[in-house]
């Protein structure tokens, strides 16, 4: 029974990981542009691309094209934000929300047409192994995929609340108006975090490659998880959403062992609802950090 | 801490550059028939015989497309093949002209296509549509249009209040009863966890084998749904592990097997893997799981092994494509040649009489047979008195026949 639980909740945290790459994003440009990236999905699905072509065509290793995947992906988000992003910026809403979906829209069709529905796997020498813990399985590639992400969380905070430019990120989503009368630039601001927002899911992405296959809709699978969790996290917490993906991960693993196989979705969700009836801002406690 | 480790080489999967190049080569010699059909079909004799229609609805687009692509390609060979051998000779030596029809993998759509294939084209029948859900539309409109519509899918629904439907190969409930006593070719007492995908598809498939498993003889350890389309398949096979099961029966599309057969590996489990049918039986599971594959077993309505006919098609198909002729398309091969064989005994391109040919169709020897068992004969229901499926293995990067023992073509691999 021990051995039951501890190995469901090693499967929870892994999978947790790549919940939070995707969720940090989009809770990060949620708290700092404040609009919601619908599309951030299909960052990962890009991501996953790269990584393939990269490995099929010059045999380059899916975690080392980590280093190509995270800059494209960072130059493609400030590229966005400059061109189309800043133009919907003002006092309404329903632009920018077509905004994101449409990019949504049109990056997966393209993928559809350019890559076909086909799914694409990349097979490593660490893809079907595992480490034996006493009893215990831990996958290879699930493991570093978690090592890397929270690695890259760790690297985010640590930006975040030393470097000027993290804090002038941190004070726009604390009050934009009051940090712009600062003297803080906010399409830099805002430039830098859809950046960082972009290659986050484009690592998300590189660190999926090895145990999961590709294929055009494969953004939509991650996407919802990492919205409820920038729920759950506070909206604009991306530490919030960091220890949120990690509890979703967890409950949906315990759900499927214990509720049953097709009960995952309904814990996670159960979780969301209890929460925002007793605790509307979410567990981050309403503050942006 | 310790670690097993197979390949060191870093392998990879892909379709594309296989796909797209054999899908040029397509483009070329349809592209070359094409030209020939607007410039050249000038009639040798002074006169040739109208072309016969049949039409061919399968999802070319869409979530099914994958396998669309390949079942258009067979039908293609199919009918240059009966072409090529003179056509339909009672007809004047007639040319069978396939016209085909994009069927979205949308039921809706199924519905306004077949209508539309079938009102704007002289039709002497039709085959299609790969899914259950989709033909099952079509064979409802072919009905009141009585046009005869020819099938590979398998659900017994098919079978039901229709006189213009023919299902050559195995039903949907004899799939079940095979998949049950393969897996006594495993272990004298199997105890089988039954994993399977919270859709239509899934549920009657599962159903299926929970109603036939205590008349099997076969304990049922777990039977659990799941919702398709998951992240991460670990906390199922987790929960397979504490079943104490040793067959898994997973009714699952392509990603999910993929993941569930890759998890069971780095769970280090000893159990065997029976995938069914439909996605488990293509050549892109292969090429997806690579060696992981090797002995697991499955259940197909057609193999490429059953006959040295077959043997032939398969390998010409291989030529066109790169892939081996996988279940679906081979069969619809063989429903070509049930057509040709029912229009040259009507002697007329008239569907209802296709449809009365068809159904005193008793064919035992030629393209025509290619199916488990090597005979076709329709009873009244408009099913083959001798289908039965056929279990299979992938053995090698092929996929062998291996029960029952008569159309076993290779002996079962242990694993």
């Amino acid at each position: 029974m021990f051995e039951t639980v501890a190995q469901a909740v090693i499967n929870g945290l892994l999978i947790g990981g790549i919940y939070a790459l995707v969720s940090i994003g989009v809770t990060l440009i949620f708290g700092v542009v404040k609009i919601v990236n619908f599309a951030q999905g299909e960052f990962v699905m890009i991501g996953m691309y790269i990584s393939f072509f990269l490995a099929h065509q010059y045999g380059i290793d899916p975690l080392l094209s980590l280093f190509v995947t995270m800059p494209v992906l960072f130059v493609a988000g400030v590229l966005i934000q400059h061109f189309l992003i800043r133009r919907v910026l003002g006092p309404n809403d329903m632009p920018q929300i077509f905004l994101t979906f449409a990019l949504s829209l049109l990056l997966l069709n393209l993928a559809l047409m350019l890559f076909t529905a086909n799914y694409r796997t990349v097979h490593t020498s660490y893809s079907d192994e595992a480490f034996h813990v006493g009893g215990l399985y831990i996958p290879e590639a699930k493991l570093i995929a978690f090592g890397v992400a929270m690695l890259l969380s760790g690297l985010l905070w640590l930006f975040l609340h030393t470097t000027d430019l993290g804090k002038a990120m941190r004070a726009a989503s604390q009050n934009r108006d009051v940090a712009m009368l600062m003297g803080i630039n906010p399409n830099r601001v805002f430039c830098v975090a859809l950046g960082i927002a972009l290659a986050l899911a484009g690592a998300a992405g590189s660190l999926l490659m090895p145990f999961y296959s590709a294929y055009p809709f494969v953004g939509q699978v991650f996407v919802l998880m990492a919205f409820v969790a920038v729920v759950l996290g506070t909206l604009g917490n991306v530490m919030g959403a960091l220890v949120a993906s990690l509890m979703m991960g967890i409950a949906e693993s315990l759900g499927i062992q214990f509720v049953g196989a097709d009960s995952g979705q309904i814990v996670v969700f159960g979780m969301l609802l209890l929460t925002l009836a007793f605790k509307p801002t979410g567990l981050g406690g309403g503050r942006a950090r | 801490m310790a670690k097993a480790r197979k390949d060191s080489a870093c392998k990879i999967t892909n379709q594309a550059s296989s796909g797209r190049a054999s899908r040029r080569q397509f483009i070329v010699r349809t592209g070359g028939l094409l030209a020939a059909g607007a410039f050249g079909a000038v009639p040798l004799r002074g006169w040739a015989a109208d072309p016969v229609n049949i039409g061919a609805l399968y999802p070319t687009t869409g979530s099914m497309a994958q396998i669309g692509v390949g079942c258009v390609a067979a039908a293609k060979l199919a009918v240059d093949m009966v072409n090529e051998a003179g056509g339909i000779k009672s007809l004047g030596g007639a040319k069978l002209n396939l016209i085909i029809s994009d069927v979205q993998s949308d039921t809706t759509v199924t519905r306004t296509e077949t209508d539309r294939l079938i009102t704007g084209n002289k039709l002497s029948a039709i085959h299609g549509c790969y899914a259950s859900a989709l033909t099952l539309i079509a064979s409802e409109v072919a009905e009141r249009a009585k046009v005869p519509l020819i099938t590979g899918s398998s659900s017994d629904q098919l079978n039901k209040g229709r006189t213009y439907t023919f299902t050559p190969f195995a039903r949907a409930s004899q799939f079940a009863r095979a998949q049950l006593q393969m897996s006594k070719l495993v272990s004298d007492k199997p105890k089988v966890a039954v994993i399977f995908e919270n859709t239509a598809f899934g549920t009657s498939t599962s159903n299926g084998l929970k109603e036939l498993a205590p008349s099997e003889g076969v304990e049922i350890v777990m039977f659990e749904p799941y919702s398709a389309g998951f992240t991460d398949a670990s906390p199922l096979i987790n929960k397979v592990k504490s079943s104490g099961a040793n067959t898994l029966f997973s009714v699952s599309y392509l990603n999910d097997l993929i993941l569930i057969v890759r998890t069971v590996k780095q769970f280090g489990l000893n159990i065997s893997i029976n995938g069914g049918s439909g996605g488990f039986v293509i050549p892109d599971f292969y090429k997806n799981v690579g060696k992981l594959a090797e002995g697991l077993q499955g259940v197909a309505h057609w193999n490429h092994d059953v006959s040295e006919d077959a043997q032939k098609v398969n390998a010409e198909f291989k030529k066109r494509t790169g892939d081996f002729l996988f279940e679906y398309a081979g069969g619809l091969v063989a429903q070509t040649f049930m057509l040709a064989d029912a229009l040259e005994r009507a002697a007329s391109p008239d569907p209802q009489k296709v449809r009365a040919a068809l159904s005193t169709l008793d064919v035992s020897s030629g393209y025509a047979a290619m199916a488990p068992g090597g005979k076709v004969k329709f009873g009244p229901d408009g099913k083959n008195i001798y289908g039965h499926p056929v279990g299979v293995q992938w053995q090698h990067g092929d996929l062998a026949s291996i029960f029952p023992k008569e159309d076993a073509r290779a002996p079962m691999m242990k694993i």
